[in-house]
This record gives structure tokens, sequence and C-alpha cells, in this order.
């Protein structure tokens, strides 16, 4: 947090450097490089004819630890709905378009309106920042009757 | 003397331990289960990828002591172990203590296997009662 509040008193002070802001604030914590985050159910384009339904996040060579764990190679759930993805350098948002799994949760119940919807699952860290580079997963749009 | 001694420390340490572990509460209708692949499944080329469900409890890393989670242990070809004892680390008892929610098995001969999912402590050993998923059957074809 103090790294990036010094990150972003120097990009402030240098207008030349501000395109390398970004990168250079992103989340502290490292993420594996082959780390892969994914929706397992539902599908991309899914029609699902019920309100309430399971989704299940999966996740490969990384692992899941409970917010608050500061332990290399994991993080916790985070389910976008109907958003796109927050800034990488901050918390992610805790609302109900941004809902969070700190207790280590790897599927939640979901109830959504009828319509249009899009899911993404984004990793965040013990302080629920995403990692560098981000853990995120494609972005799928579903139906919901 | 001093050999005694420790014989006695490591023993106390030992039953303090297994009296503590016992006793982690499984939370209320936590289920542990197999995503995929599902019973009677036949596998191709010898790999797979195993995804581990749990339902109404989290996953913590092996030694993380924080209530209502667990990490998954993948039993192959065997049966579930005593409950009152940390799960063996063998190959036919694959501990996932980095929190892992997946399993890779690779390079397996064809024939039949079981699969069944517990989960553990952060000591290693089940819940009270013991969190695990029913025991599938795959199939791996020749290759």
């Amino acid at each position: 947090m103090t790294k990036t509040a010094v990150a972003l008193l120097l990009a402030s002070l240098l207008p030349g450097s501000l395109l390398l802001g970004p990168a250079a604030i992103a989340g502290d914590t490292p993420a594996p490089a082959d780390a892969y985050l994914y929706i397992g159910w539902p599908n991309d384009g899914e029609v699902i004819n019920a309100q309430r339904f399971r989704v299940w996040f999966g996740l490969r060579h990384m692992g899941v630890a409970p917010a608050g764990v500061e332990k290399v190679n994991t993080g916790h759930h985070h389910l976008l709905i109907d958003t796109d993805l927050p800034s990488d350098d901050q918390p992610i948002p805790n609302d109900r378009n941004h809902l969070h799994f700190g207790g280590g949760q790897t599927e939640a119940m979901v109830e959504l309106a009828p319509g249009t919807h899009t899911l993404q699952l984004v990793m965040g860290d013990h302080d629920h920042v995403p990692h560098n580079p981000p853990v995120v997963s494609p972005k799928i749009t579903i139906t919901v009757r | 003397m001093l050999r005694r001694l420790l014989l006695v420390a490591c023993a106390t340490t030992l039953g303090a331990v297994a009296a503590q572990a016992q006793n982690t509460p499984a939370p209320a209708n936590a289920q542990a289960y197999i995503i995929w692949p599902p019973d009677g499944q036949v596998i191709n080329a010898g790999k797979l990828w195993v995804r581990m469900g749990l339902k109404n409890t989290g996953v913590a890393p092996a030694g993380i002591d924080m209530a209502n989670t667990g990490h998954h242990h993948l039993l192959v070809n065997t049966e579930p172990p005593p409950l009152d004892e940390p799960i063996p680390n063998d190959k036919n008892h694959i501990h996932f203590g980095g929190g892992q929610t997946e399993a890779r098995l690779i390079d397996l001969p064809p024939g039949e296997y079981t699969l069944q999912l517990m989960l553990g402590d952060k000591d290693h050993f089940p819940h009270t009662p013991p969190i695990m998923s029913d025991q599938i059957t795959i199939t791996v074809a020749p290759y």
C-alpha cells in the first residue's frame, strides 16, 4: 500500500512516466506464470432455466487460501458479475458486482434476475489485491430465464 | 535417562496433536465431491485433471488454522484411512497442502482406478465428522 502510494506520487511528479505507472504499481504479490483461472460452470453462452444456480471456480497451477493468509502461490476467488475488471493495483471492490470468497470457497450459489449477465473470476491476494500478473478468467456471458 | 525423557516428550506431543486435531469440527453440510471425472468415466492417453469440489466450506493450505476450512487429499485405489490419525502421505494418498483444487494425474497405466476425496485439517487429520466424497471408479483405456 505504501509502495503504491509512493509510485502514484512518483507518477504524478513525472508526467512522462505515466504510461509506465500501471505496470510499476500493480499488486506486489507474484502469481505463478502458468496460473490458469476459469469458470468451470456455467459455460459461455449457457442458458439457465433457474435464477439460482451454482458457479464453480476452476484454478490450475495455483492454490486457494482464505483472505488474510499470506502464502506463496495462493489467493482467493472473486466473482465479477456484470462488470469489467477493476483496477489491478488496488483491493478488489466488495459489493454486489464483486463477490468475495475470503473463506477459501471454490464454488458459489448465485442468484440473478432473468436476463443476460456476464461472469468473470479474478484472484485476490491476502489483501484482496490482484496478483502480478493478475490471474483472471475469461469473461463469459450467460442468460438467466 | 535423557533418551527416555525425549521419548516421553515425543509421545506427549503426539498425543496432544492427536487429541486436538481429531476435534476439528466439520462445517454443517460440508460436502466434498469429485466434479470431474464422473463415475465410470473412460480416460484416454493415461492422463487427466481431477477437479475437486467442495460445498459449504473453504480451502486453506496445510498449516493454516482457520475455522471452516481444510485441504484436499485424493485417495487413489485405497479405502479411507483411520479417522484419528493424519492422512498418510504416499502414492495412494495425494496431498494438496498448497490449497490446490485440481489434481493432474499423468502416465497412468491402463486399468481401473478408484478415486475419492477426503478433506484434512491443518495437521492433515480428517474433520469430525469426516468430509469425504463418494468413491468413484474410472478406467484408463489402453494407449
